[in-house]
């Protein structure tokens, strides 16, 4: 019974999935080809990987709106880390998770701790870290990055063959992804953590009485936000080979749109990973669609705007009809 | 406590201002000073005229701030303008992020005695002392859509992926190019209209992966913008196309090296924008001492010029292309 | 009185004047012939009212629980459809004073029905208004691309561009414009029944319902006035850049949040006076022409707003924490 209700929350947004998807290959059969999904996924792998992080954190109830500054801060320190200390692969992850959860961590400090909003504490420390990012960098292109990383990042997982003598491979980044997930999965599902996750954001105060610490789990939150883009930022140094410190200029609205397009609530206690995934494949699948179904450059905003307010209404008049039958049960 | 750090703060403030105010700043001196504003400061075009702007300052004993707003907003340039007119300064070059929009604010330091210069992109023509350019629009547009023909014949499908689609300036290479098409190379096919990729090389990859599925038959991709060119390229190079589809675009070569390597950007073309810089200086510098440009002057460290009869527009010189072959011996 | 007096005087906004006070006197100090200056002042003066309205209007936004990421979209769009209109009838010949009030009007019309558009979705449909705002930034701008296809709207009669560039008395008439937008904010927030219902929206909406008032009809409201604040801040950016396009304003959008949480506005809605939000604008009025007058790397202003904004919100805490010892 519980897990056909939490397949039901999600209905509406997987049916709007299906539909866009169906429409846009009639237009376009090229769309339903393994090619074009693996294009996809490799190029959505580093927004997927930000929303668990994302999820976790509007879980409790909060929002950062740093984290494309700090992917940013920890792409420059991986890069500068490749070019200048080791190309060691594994060297090169630790760095870069370790910077995420320090910066991670800082947010957590400032919100659990000072009770700074959390959509303040990261607007201050979105401008802190980017200012002074781009004060060192200056905005240089970081180019020369040791061709044992990118060949690295040219790795398939697994191939397959195509008619015309290529073959098409799932990225090896993919694996980071899928850490992300299982991580993800394992804290909020299997651990005493993940469900003081979900009461935090549901009630912060009867969580605090059921003997979960808030502070502790909203700063672990924060670091384990800050550890994922740390994986996000090698991910996405493998498949781009360089790094351009202006290259997620206004990206965090898109983690946080796809999260909340997934059905996680701004208030907290609310959301789930397989929403979130869909969440960020429904913004994929209408990124890309755009282009196949030939939609003149000028339109496409329109139609992405609208795409969002569209679908998000339907999920709401859907979960808002449902509610309704719910209190007519429970009053009959 | 409260007023314990407030007041610490005070102290602090006031001890740091003093200090700062008897060493320097504010202090009235011979120097003629000479503002270089970018579009936006933090992206590579613009550091690199950065340092030839600064050269040239040093080279010719006056003082230049080169700074501009962190993100491409015109409203941020005239509010940037207004402080440094306050500042008091004595001449402003400016690239417009829109023309109009200066113009209130280049007649406001017309009328405070600034001498006022446009470079990059023209201004408003009527409050203009002095306009530098690259290069002649037209032309530039021109020998773009060239360098398209030279690699993909004069007949296929191509499509066009710029930085943005309010940037003034590359819209008007492209509706150069694009006049220029129609009347000599009528075999060519524009697939869809100019697609925007934000100056992100990660978006202009994703756009041109989906423009390959969505237009089975493309020959070409003109990129405009920096990071446009290489975006198109590594969506190229990573679909094996490299043969079948010629990349063409406004890239610096440094950054674009890699790719003119591996043969999946045929050409880069672009001026050296630290000598663009460089000559933006000279020129205001020379004004200000009451020299007016002549057409063929010949400006050292940049290279003879030709001025338009009406004595204030002045062209640097064409581009230099980017190959395989050459992009070794540029440093820019 | 006493108690009272002492009581205002602890207050956040009399915390958030004296850092004002402060970061005024230290710009001085460091500029004196030129942040001082009465022409520099003038100048602060015609840059502040366009970004002062667009907090104003976040900041009603915030008080009922939402927000509007569409706010800088909503004001561009606003000035393109006027413009257009205005540009258009001025150039088919039509007088300078008509095109000027048929472009005013549109222009505040415009807003209105992107007010109406975000208040339906909103308090109708009954979406996050995070998310039903974000979508509507992507619609407006994707309306005004189509509508000037990436370029910039101008050719407006003089008599429209004097209004953001001239001034009365040695006071620019852009603030005085703002300075009637904040006298009308303030009466509405904060002397209204409509103002006391709005933040008691934003402070718990269920209970609100539950004591009869009309909580969408509010909600709807609050975004129809937002969305006409913004229109107004478009029509004195579209006269003082001589020109509509989409991009205008764009980095106003981060920086009209910061302002209002910055003047004690609780994102949590329910919480916000207009005094400290305009103290708060004019701190980073001052912070970013003062800095940008002493000539500090713009990258290095940016964070001086984040150190400022994390500093005097853990300056509350610290205050709230003592109190709280107090009591």
């Amino acid at each position: 019974m519980k897990t056909k209700l939490l397949k039901i929350k999600e209905l509406p947004i997987i049916l709007i999935l299906i539909v866009i998807s169906i429409i846009i290959s009639v237009a376009n059969p090229a769309f339903m080809t393994l090619e074009n999904f693996l294009d996809i996924l490799k190029s959505n792998l580093v927004l997927a990987i930000m929303s668990m992080g994302m999820l976790m954190v509007m879980l409790t109830g909060g929002i950062d709106v740093s984290v494309s500054s700090v992917i940013t801060a920890v792409a420059v320190i991986t890069g500068y880390s490749l070019m200048h200390w080791s190309s060691n692969l594994l060297f090169t992850i630790l760095v870069a998770v370790l910077s995420g959860t320090v910066m991670g961590l800082f947010n957590g400090l400032l919100i659990a701790k000072l009770k700074i909003p959390p959509i303040v504490a990261t607007l201050g420390t979105m401008s802190v870290i980017l200012g002074l990012v781009l004060y060192i960098t200056n905005g240089t292109w970081m180019t020369g990055i040791p061709e044992k990383f990118i060949d690295f990042g040219r790795k398939k997982l697994i191939t397959f063959p195509t008619g015309d003598g290529k073959a098409l491979g799932i990225p090896i980044q993919f694996l980071f992804l899928l850490v992300a997930v299982l991580a993800t999965w394992f804290i909020l599902r299997k651990t005493v953590i993940g469900r003081g996750i979900y009461a935090i954001g549901g009630n912060r105060d009867s969580a605090e009485r059921m003997g979960f610490k808030p502070d502790r789990i909203i700063i672990f939150v924060y670091a384990f936000e800050g550890f994922l883009i740390g994986l996000a930022a090698v991910a996405h140094t493998s498949i781009m080979r360089q790094v351009d410190p202006n290259a997620f200029l206004g990206f965090e609205m898109q983690v946080i749109a796809a999260v909340v397009l997934g059905g996680a609530s701004v208030l907290g206690g609310y959301g789930s990973i397989l929403g979130t995934l869909i969440g960020v494949s429904l913004f994929c699948v209408i990124n890309n669609g755009l282009i196949l179904m030939h939609i003149p450059t000028f339109w496409q905003k329109i139609v992405v705007g609208l795409i969002i307010i569209g679908s998000i209404s339907i999920d709401m008049t859907q979960k808002k009809r449902t509610e309704r039958n719910k209190t007519r049960v429970d009053v009959e | 406590m409260k007023k314990k750090v407030l007041a610490v703060l005070l102290v602090l403030m006031l001890c740091i201002s003093m200090t700062w105010a008897n060493g320097s700043s504010d202090k009235g001196s011979d120097e003629l000073t000479i503002v270089v504003m970018p579009k936006l400061v933090g992206i590579p075009y613009f550091n690199a005229s950065e340092v030839g702007a600064m050269q040239a300052g040093k080279d010719l004993g006056v003082n230049v701030i080169y700074t501009g707003p962190t993100t491409a907003d015109a409203a941020e340039q005239v509010r940037m303008l207004e402080d440094l007119i306050s500042k008091g300064v004595d001449a402003i070059c400016v690239a417009p992020n829109d023309a109009a929009a200066l113009t209130p604010v280049l007649m406001k330091a017309k009328s405070a005695g600034i001498a006022v210069l446009d470079w990059d992109t023209p201004a408003d023509p009527n409050v203009v002392d002095l306009s530098i350019h690259q290069i002649d629009d037209k032309q530039y547009g021109e020998h773009i859509w060239d360098l398209l023909v030279e690699g993909m014949g004069d007949t296929g499908d191509y499509a066009i992926i710029t930085g943005g689609l309010s940037a003034a300036n590359l819209n008007s290479w492209i509706d150069a190019g694009l006049d220029y098409a129609k009347k000599t190379y009528p075999g060519l096919n524009l697939v869809t209209e100019r697609i925007p990729s934000d100056e992100k090389q990660q978006v202009a990859y994703q756009k041109t992966l989906d423009l390959i599925k969505a237009y089975p038959n493309l020959k070409g991709v003109v990129g405009i913008s920096t990071p446009a060119p290489l975006g198109a390229a590594q969506a190229v190079e990573e679909k094996g196309l490299s043969d079948v589809i010629t990349v063409v675009g406004t890239s610096l070569p440094t950054d674009s090296g890699p790719y003119l390597a591996d043969g999946s950007l045929k050409v880069g073309t672009l001026w050296d924008p630290s000598k663009l810089g460089y000559l933006t200086v000279v020129m205001a510098a020379d004004f200000l001492k009451g020299n007016k440009p002549v057409d063929g002057q010949m400006v050292e460290n940049v290279g003879k010029i030709s001025v338009w009869p009406d004595g204030r527009t002045v062209i640097m010189g064409p581009p230099a292309d980017f190959t395989k072959e050459n992009y070794k011996t540029f440093n820019f | 009185m006493k108690p009272e007096l002492k009581r205002r005087l602890k207050s956040k906004e009399a915390v958030l004047f004296l850092i004002f006070v402060v970061i005024f006197v230290f710009m001085s100090i460091l500029s004196p012939t030129r942040f001082l200056s009465l022409y520099n002042l003038q100048s602060m003066a015609y840059q502040l009212p366009e970004f002062g309205i667009l907090a104003l209007s976040m900041m009603i936004v915030i008080i009922t629980g939402g927000i509007n990421l569409s706010v800088t979209y909503t004001a561009t769009l606003a000035m393109i459809i006027g413009g257009f209109a205005m540009s258009h009838m001025f150039a088919g010949g039509s007088s300078a004073g008509l095109s000027v009030l048929v472009g005013i009007i549109l222009m505040l019309a415009g807003s209105l029905a992107c007010g109406a558009f975000n208040g339906y979705v909103i308090a109708y449909i009954g979406v996050t208004p995070m998310l039903a705002t974000l979508g509507a930034m992507t619609f407006f701008e994707g309306i005004s691309l189509q509508v000037t296809r990436g370029g910039a709207i101008s050719g407006f009669p003089i008599e429209f561009i004097k209004i953001g560039n001239t001034a009365v008395l040695g006071i620019p008439v852009p603030m005085i414009i703002f300075l009637f937008v904040l006298a009308t904010v303030y009466l509405f927030l904060e002397r209204s029944r409509m103002g006391a219902t709005l933040y008691m929206i934003g402070s718990n909406p269920k209970v609100t319902r539950y004591s009869g008032i009309n909580v969408r009809k509010n909600l709807f409201i609050t975004y129809l006035i937002a969305s006409l604040l913004a229109g107004i801040a478009g029509i004195l950016m579209a006269s003082r850049y001589n020109s509509a396009k989409e991009s205008y304003g764009s980095s106003y959008l981060l920086q009209a949040v910061s302002a209002a949480v910055l003047g004690g506005t609780s994102i949590a809605g329910g919480e916000g006076k207009v005094i400290g939000t305009v103290i708060a604008v004019l701190i980073i009025q001052v912070i970013s022409s003062g800095l940008n007058i002493i000539g500090l790397n713009r990258y290095l202003t940016n964070v001086v707003m984040g150190l400022i904004l994390i500093v005097v919100l853990t300056i509350n805490f610290l205050t709230r924490e003592k109190q709280f010892r107090n009591n």
